[in-house]
């Protein structure tokens, strides 16, 4: 089976975002950048599927030159290719970086896609459905679990309330949602078998995109905690806070 | 000069001889290395948030199979390991900072790692033959065996020439039978492959028999080798501690490590590197405990205000912050030297373990003492982590015994020079089980130097303040050995006042060659926090040294020695009010 796996590069979690004095972007001055935890799971699903049916993983990812680490994170999975679409920065736009993994992506011959069903950083969570539009694939998202036979796709997905099954036929595109698996941890076997390999580097001119990012602003600071009461008497308040107050519930 | 003679950056700043060549520039990780160790740290740090409960360790004592397991997958037995014994060929650089990660997670977890590696295998790796590295390191890369460093005994603590272990040579079966028990073994409980010393009579060239100490390797499937229960200890309490007992133990001959004899030496130089991964695992330590207290400071309000905003609290932060920065600064630069392989680093290592223990007990101290009661309470970590840390400073070579190394050992140098009694202090050196190649010729060749190079404006005040104070480091070692001679040795809080000062003059240089780099690297603009604290560390430093160079001459050692003795003497404190 031959799977490409998209990935994106994102600032780690803990990272404390600072903003450029313009506030037209994030100084990425003391990030820490890591391979997209949602992504993680498409890459281990590809990993186990590849061990099941045979096969080729490639990963593929646009972005600047720091993003070959993410990449390098992927391949120290264990996947086998990678493809690294340079740009200087990632497009505003996400129908941008679609069309350019699109025209890469079709290429390569792919039975499968997979990738995250979000990048934790800019959260548009588009980019399985836009690229099913560019691919003319189905695509499914929020994906808990996968199975394939033959040309078969099941697969279970996360709704509000429920999971729903969904059938379709390869090729596909997958987007993984947290408890499809349980990602391996790249062993330093892994990163040295993946230094021997070859990230293939495209340079593409990538589309002007309709979206701008006008600004960036902090989030508002977050108030202090409240200690409602500590016994059971206290619950009805602690609900009405949260419904109302917190707006949480 | 011959060719083990190698330069020491701090034995040559004891006879005013400024090595700038060896600490200039700051070293940087090669960069592949850099990607490939921040791969795996990522990776570790993934594993440990997912897997290691650092909680349960402490309470089970003991890190659960799987978790080893897991471990050996990832490859961490095999960091130091060149890859064509089948590991992955970390620098010390490299392997260090792992250490830092590791311990940031678990501290009994990073100490499991580290006496297999800094100690357990070390001495098979520094001094094996071919065929004992083809035999072992595999093994020991993944992991299949795990190693442990034996030296302690119940009557050999500091003083590891005095082991009692023996080792017996019968021709006929072509085997040492070895006797004796080590205590205190960490991996003990767990370890396949033991670094064994022993003593067995040599015969000298005129006949007579000496008992002189050897290396062996021993492992677990010999008949006679088994270890005692686990120690019930006060931190640490995952990390395995044993006893190992020597019965007639039957080790080949071709197991014996390094030369017949030289034992202690191969014993002492594998301490020497591998107290670089303590002192970096201790960094490591205090990263995790300063999150959690900042998170706590930053969040409590008293007088309606935040923790944060006293200035009793921030003078803790910030000392922390200097502190940290300093021991960092001295660590990696110390590590890249053992890397180059063309520096003497025996001293600096001592320095390295010294600081960074310290560091590490202060800042976790104080750490404890921002968060207040809750930092005393056993459902928060703070205590825990003060419990762990607290065995740095004793094990590898308790601080007194290395700090008094430092002095002599940077002074016996001069001593030989001055033709009087660099003799007499080699003894004790070798007596303390720290040997050393000395480099006296390389800086007889040598004018005394007052100066370093030109360093970054921001920069100078800190660079004048150590080429003066290096300076009065020199003349106050001279002034001391001449005034006491070879008595030098037994006026240990001398000597532990010359080292002090010593350790913070290497502070000094490696942060200023740091900040130094770092700003021709990056612009002054980008570098303004850590031209503040390399100021900062600089300012307190020479203070210390001016008072613990001051206190060479003037003191009042006489009284203390007194009380002391009078103290001994009544085995209590014998004093009331009225
Ligand atoms: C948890 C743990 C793990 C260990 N792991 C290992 C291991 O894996 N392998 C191994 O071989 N050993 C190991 N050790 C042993 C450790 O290295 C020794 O405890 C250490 O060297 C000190 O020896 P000692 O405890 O006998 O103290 P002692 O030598 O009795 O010293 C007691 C005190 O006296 C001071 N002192 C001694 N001599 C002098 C002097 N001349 N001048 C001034 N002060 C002096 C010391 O600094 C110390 O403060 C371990 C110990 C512990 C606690």
């Amino acid at each position: 089976m031959n799977i490409a796996v998209c990935v994106k590069q994102v600032p780690d979690t803990e990272t404390r975002i600072k903003l450029t004095d313009d506030h037209k972007a994030v100084n990425e001055d003391d990030i820490n950048f890591i391979l997209n935890p949602y992504d993680e799971f498409a890459v281990e699903e590809a990993l186990q599927l590849k061990e099941k049916n045979d096969g080729e993983v490639t990963i593929i990812s646009l972005g600047p030159d720091r993003v070959t680490s993410a990449i390098r994170s992927a391949l120290a999975m264990g996947a086998d290719k990678a493809i690294h679409i340079k740009a200087e920065q990632h497009p505003a736009d996400p129908a941008v970086t679609a069309e350019a993994l699109a025209a890469v992506l079709k290429e390569g011959n792919y039975d499968l896609i997979l990738l995250g069903k979000q990048a934790i950083d800019d959260d548009h969570t588009q980019m399985a459905s836009l690229l099913a539009e560019e691919l003319d694939l189905p695509a499914v998202t929020v994906v808990i679990k996968l199975d394939i036979e033959g040309d078969k796709i099941t697969a279970e997905r996360e709704i509000d309330g429920a999971h729903e099954v969904v059938e379709c036929s390869l090729p596909a595109i997958i987007a993984a949602q947290r408890g499809l698996n349980e990602p391996r941890y790249a062993s330093l076997k892994g990163i040295m078998r993946a230094k021997k390999i070859q990230i293939e580097a495209k340079e593409m001119s990538l589309a002007d995109g309709q979206l701008e990012i006008v600004e960036f602003n902090y989030p508002p600071q977050k108030s202090a905690g409240k200690i409602v009461g500590d016994s059971a008497d206290a619950v009805p308040e602690l609900l009405r806070l949260l419904h109302e107050e917190a707006k949480v519930i | 000069m011959s060719k083990n003679v190698k330069p020491s950056f701090s034995k040559a700043l004891f006879s005013g001889v400024l090595l700038d060549e060896l600490v200039f520039p700051y070293p940087e990780m090669d960069k592949e290395e850099k990607e490939n160790f921040e791969l795996m740290r990522e990776s570790f740090k993934k594993f440990a948030q997912d897997k290691i409960d650092s909680e349960k360790i402490d309470k089970e004592a003991q890190i659960p199979q799987e978790i080893i397991d897991e471990m050996k997958e990832l490859g961490l037995f095999g960091m130091i390991i060149p890859e064509e014994y089948d590991g992955f060929g970390f620098s010390t650089t490299a392997y260090v900072k792992m250490l830092e990660a590791v311990t940031e997670q678990d501290p009994s977890v990073a100490l499991t790692l580290g006496a297999h590696q800094s100690i357990g295998l070390k001495a098979l790796l520094m001094f094996g033959t071919e065929e004992q590295k083809k035999k072992y390191l595999p093994k020991l890369a993944t992991g299949e065996m795990i190693a442990a460093y034996c030296l302690t005994e119940p009557g050999a603590g500091s003083d590891a020439a005095g082991i009692k272990t023996r080792a017996v040579r019968d021709e006929k079966k072509g085997v040492y039978v070895l006797n004796g028990s080590k205590i205190w073994i960490t991996n003990g409980g767990i370890a396949d492959f033991f670094t064994v010393f022993a003593k067995e009579p040599i015969a000298d060239t005129k006949g007579d028999e000496h008992d002189k100490i050897s290396a062996f390797i021993v492992t677990r499937d010999m008949p006679g080798v088994s270890s005692g229960k686990e120690e019930d200890k006060l931190g640490i309490k995952g990390s395995s501690t044993t006893e190992v007992f020597f019965d007639n133990v039957e080790v080949p001959f071709e197991n014996l490590l390094g030369q017949r004899g030289k034992g202690f030496k191969v014993a002492m130089e594998v301490l020497n590197s591998g107290r670089l991964g303590l002192a970096g695992g201790t960094l490591g330590g205090i990263r995790k405990v300063l999150k959690d207290a900042m998170d706590h400071i930053t969040q409590r309000e008293q007088f309606r205000k935040k923790l944060a905003e006293f200035e009793l609290i921030k003078k803790k932060v910030s000392q922390i912050a200097v502190d940290m920065f300093a021991a960092e600064s001295m660590i990696y630069l110390t590590t890249a030297m053992i890397d180059r392989g063309d520096v003497d680093y025996s001293l600096e290592s001592a320095m390295c373990k010294i600081k960074a223990t310290e560091v590490g007990w202060e800042s976790i101290n104080e750490c404890l003492q921002m968060v207040g009661g809750l930092g005393y309470m056993n459902e928060y970590p703070f205590q825990r982590a003060l419990r762990d840390v607290r065995i740095n400073p004793i094990f590898e070579g308790t601080n007194e015994i290395l700090r008094l190394f430092i002095a002599l050992a940077g002074m016996q140098e001069r001593g030989e020079y001055l033709k009087k009694i660099g003799g007499a202090l080699k003894d004790p050196i070798k007596g303390f089980g720290l040997l050393t190649d000395y480099a006296t010729e390389w800086v007889v060749n040598r004018v005394t130097t007052e100066r370093i190079r030109d360093v970054h404006p921001s920069l100078t005040k800190a660079k004048a303040d150590f080429e003066n104070w290096a300076k009065n480091l020199h003349f106050a070692a001279e002034r001391v050995l001449i005034h006491y001679g070879k008595n030098i040795i037994y006026r240990e809080m001398v000597s532990e006042r010359l080292a002090n000062a010593a350790i913070d003059l290497y502070g000094m240089i490696a942060t200023i060659s740091r900040v130094d780099t770092l700003i021709k690297k990056k612009g002054e603009e980008k570098c303004q926090r850590e031209i503040q604290l390399c100021n900062a560390f600089a300012e307190q430093a020479w203070r210390r040294i001016r008072r613990n160079l001051l206190m060479t001459d003037k003191n009042i050692d006489k009284d203390l020695k007194e009380i002391a003795e009078f103290m001994t003497e009544e085995k209590q404190y014998p004093f009331e009010t009225e």
